[in-house]
């Protein structure tokens, strides 16, 4: 099998001309939030610009045929796994780098890196694809093999919606401008008899802002630890390793009681959940106009408007943190800290998780198609008109299409992003295992000690087990 | 000089075999395509869980051998420890839900007059199977919200003081899950009990009242040790069924919170679909196999001795 990958890997750096090469046939693809003509969807809303692209390249390649698939897909990385597992993966996938490098099974995608370092044929003058992609999402995405997986374009802003009506009930004329406020201001909801959140306290998110403001002093050292921009899992495993991303640090959960001031004031329901249940909060609760905030993406505001939400809709970013929070607060701007990657995330897939790709030439036909539509032009023309995502390419400016005053989320559109976090060294670690001890604290399960504990276990296996299975020395950072 | 060994004579029983596989090979035949899919649905996956559970297999690639790494890992993680305690306690309870509440509700019906009308109520407490679980878990789930119609009715009976978040309490949310459901009245139980009330001959029932047998008496020692049938399959098909059952936790409460509502099926579940660790669940399947075989092999065997 690792004779098979080379070779894919050795054909997708041979075919750096502009042409699919002499296979034809139909090039299968899931492409997420960008689907054209979703089923079920008013016909005012339906996207059209995939298909366009994909009209473009049939014509220019006769004998090509694109198909986007359009069935639902509730948990992608579980549809990529069976397909795979079946040989039946789309020929290119949505998937996220993070799972790709950590969750996934391995081989289930290609290594794009040689063809980033390939010029792009459909960019003019490219003299290396990977020169119109950002550096630091390049890095960020890297697999600890070196292997990249995943052609990144567009990133989503993170942000606190809240219903403006709701807020007018309790007295409140504007949104929170600091963390105090935040709570003061959902004290006065609750006394209103509102609800100030109701939803899982997502530990991947809420983490990232504090401990990016908390560690920002640091952030050259701690980013810097694999030789390469942005904060890569390899950076997260040496800070765990050192003792700095760890309760040995009083940092690093310092701000869990500060946090917990506000998770008192939401209904319980949540705090314990799987953090999956958000879209349920997010639906059920903040759309029904049953609580006042929720903390989501900036994909949120197409659902908003599906869901057909009966309120004005306000957007905040996370407040900065002051000394009155927290002696050790730097006062960093950290409003776009957590964020990351959006829709326009696609892998290619192996010949071991789809048989198709073993046909004679269909490889350098599915990179030129790739190569086709990921060009900033087309990045910009997916973007604009999805209106959700920000693309991250040079050559690309963000249109968000938000029909509120969305000034919160614009703010944060090109910021350099300086996230400290941790979750990624490990499959389990940010999204389950720390979520779990992180709910038992907040909904009062848990003593403060006790979860220092538990989560200083839990860094340690994590470190250990990244360090086994990418056979890294962390011995050689002290 | 070797002794010519001639072969043994077939025997008449060997020879009656023979002839009745010789007549009987169209009815052999038409079985077989069941007997294929049967061994390649349900005896070749549970083959591959036993071979791979001695694996690193990640559910793509080729799963290199860890001998019994995975096995020493499902018996001294404490995880699974806490999913086992709860699995333990779900059985248990489960046990009493499987058989109470269906025998009670079909011995009612039983004894209710008129045939019509154990027809109906049969009917009413048969005719929630078409609704489906997932519906019925989610509705349950809204019930136990903090502003759901469970404590939304204890305020309204002044019983305020006693509402409670049911599912995100590590104390509340198991038994929470357990007692998801009520009446607790399963369809197939009840009318498997029901049928055995009616296979006891009226003469028995007759010879219990002159004996002085009725009401509660009748049903401790005539109906119930007629029952014994029915109520050793459904028990044993409780144990089976609650030993790898993990839907409602999966549902509502993820397992938490912490690992409160985790069982060993849910982890089992988890650890494949969402870590990739094909190895490690599958072994955690395999002692759950070895678990319902044994358990089941037990209640052969007493239910042969009480016979």
């Amino acid at each position: 099998m690792k004779r098979v990958l080379t070779l894919s890997s050795l054909l997708l750096v041979c075919a750096a001309s502009a042409a699919p090469g002499a296979w034809r046939g139909t090039i299968t693809m899931y492409v997420q939030e960008y689907t054209p003509n979703w089923p079920g969807v008013k016909k005012e809303s339906q996207l059209k610009v995939f298909q366009s692209i994909a009209d473009e390249y049939q014509k220019k390649y006769p004998g090509m045929k694109i198909r986007f698939s359009t069935v639902p897909v509730p948990d992608n990385d579980t549809n990529i796994r069976v397909k795979a597992a079946a040989g039946e993966l789309f020929d290119i996938y949505w998937a996220q780098a993070a799972s790709l490098n950590s969750t996934l099974p391995k081989n289930v995608a290609l290594d794009l890196s040689k063809a980033f370092d390939q010029p792009n044929p459909y960019i003019p003058g490219n003299k290396a694809w990977k020169d119109v992609m950002s550096p630091s999402v390049l890095a960020e995405s890297r697999a600890p093999n070196g292997a990249v997986y995943v052609l990144s374009g567009d990133e989503v802003a993170y942000t606190i919606f809240y219903n403006k009506d709701l807020f007018k009930k309790a007295g409140l004329t504007k949104a929170p401008t600091s963390f105090s406020e935040l709570v003061a201001d959902s004290k006065k909801l609750k006394a209103a008899g509102i609800a100030p959140f109701h939803a899982v306290p997502a530990y991947p998110w809420w983490s990232t802002y504090f401990l990016s403001d908390l560690y920002s002093r640091d952030y050259a050292k701690l980013a810097g630890f694999d030789g390469q921009p942005g904060f890569s899992a390899l950076d997260e495993v040496v800070a765990i390793h050192k003792g700095v991303l760890s309760p040995k640090d009083d940092r690093f959960m310092s701000w869990w009681p500060k946090f917990k001031e506000l998770t008192d004031l939401w209904p319980r329901d949540y705090l314990t959940l799987d953090v999956g249940k958000n879209y349920d909060a997010f639906n059920q609760d903040f759309v029904g106009g049953k609580s006042a905030m929720a903390f989501e993406g900036s994909y949120s505001a197409r659902t908003l408007k599906d869901l057909g939400a009966k309120f004005e809709v306000g957007a905040f970013n996370f407040p900065k943190l002051t000394k009155n929070e927290s002696p050790l607060a730097t006062g960093a701007n950290v409003a776009n800290a957590f964020g990351g990657t959006g829709s326009f995330q696609f892998a290619i897939s192996t010949p071991l998780a789809n048989k198709t790709m073993r046909e004679k030439g269909k490889q350098e036909a599915v990179l030129d198609w790739m190569r086709f539509f990921g060009t900033p032009r087309n990045l910009q023309r997916l973007t604009a008109e999805n209106g959700s995502y920000a693309p991250t390419w040079k050559g690309t400016t963000p249109k968000l299409a938000l029909d509120f005053d969305s000034s919160a989320i614009k703010a944060q559109i090109g910021r350099p992003r300086r996230a400290v976090n941790v979750g990624n060294a490990a499959p389990n670690l940010g999204w389950v295992d720390m979520q779990r001890i992180f709910g038992l604290y907040l909904s009062g399960n848990l003593t403060l000690d006790a979860a220092k504990k538990q989560v200083q276990t839990l860094l340690d296996r994590a470190a250990a087990d990244y360090a086994r299975k990418n056979r890294v020395d962390l011995a050689k950072y002290d | 000089m070797t002794v010519p060994v001639s072969p043994r004579p077939p025997t008449d029983r060997s020879l009656r075999r023979l002839r009745r596989l010789r007549s009987g090979w169209p009815a052999y035949l038409f079985l077989l395509p069941a007997l294929l899919l049967v061994a390649y649905f349900s005896y070749f996956p549970a083959y591959l869980a036993v071979t791979r559970a001695f694996t690193d297999w990640d559910g793509l690639n080729v799963g290199g051998f860890t001998g019994l790494e995975n096995f020493r890992r499902a018996v001294t993680d404490p995880v699974m420890g806490e999913a086992t305690r709860n699995m333990l306690v779900w059985v248990a309870l489960g046990l009493v839900l499987a058989l109470v509440p269906p025998l009670l509700v079909a011995e009612l019906i039983f004894h209710l007059r008129g045939r019509r009308r154990q027809y109906a109520y049969r009917t009413l407490f048969v005719a929630p199977i078409v609704i489906p679980s997932l519906v019925l878990l989610l509705v349950w789930g809204t019930f136990y919200r903090s502003d759901g119609l469970i404590n939304t009715l204890l305020s309204a009976v002044g019983l305020g003081g006693w509402r409670h978040d049911w599912l995100s309490d590590p104390g509340t949310a198991l038994y929470s899950l357990i007692f998801l459901g009520f009446p607790y009245v399963d369809a197939f139980s009840l009318l498997l009990l029901y049928a055995g009330l009616q296979n006891i001959p009226q003469d028995v029932f007759e010879a219990a009242r002159l004996d002085g047998a009725t009401g509660w008496r009748r049903v401790a020692r005539v109906d119930l040790p007629l029952l014994r049938p029915q109520l050793g399959l459904i028990a044993l098909l409780s144990v089976i069924g609650n030993m790898q059952y993990f839907v409602s936790p999966l549902v509502l409460t993820s397992g938490g919170p912490g690992f409160a509502t985790t069982v060993p099926a849910l982890l089992m579940y988890t650890t494949a679909t969402r870590s990739g660790e094909y190895g490690y669940a599958m072994a955690v399947a395999v002692l759950l196999m070895v678990a319902v075989a044994l358990l089941t092999a037990a209640s052969r065997l007493m239910s042969r001795r009480a016979s």
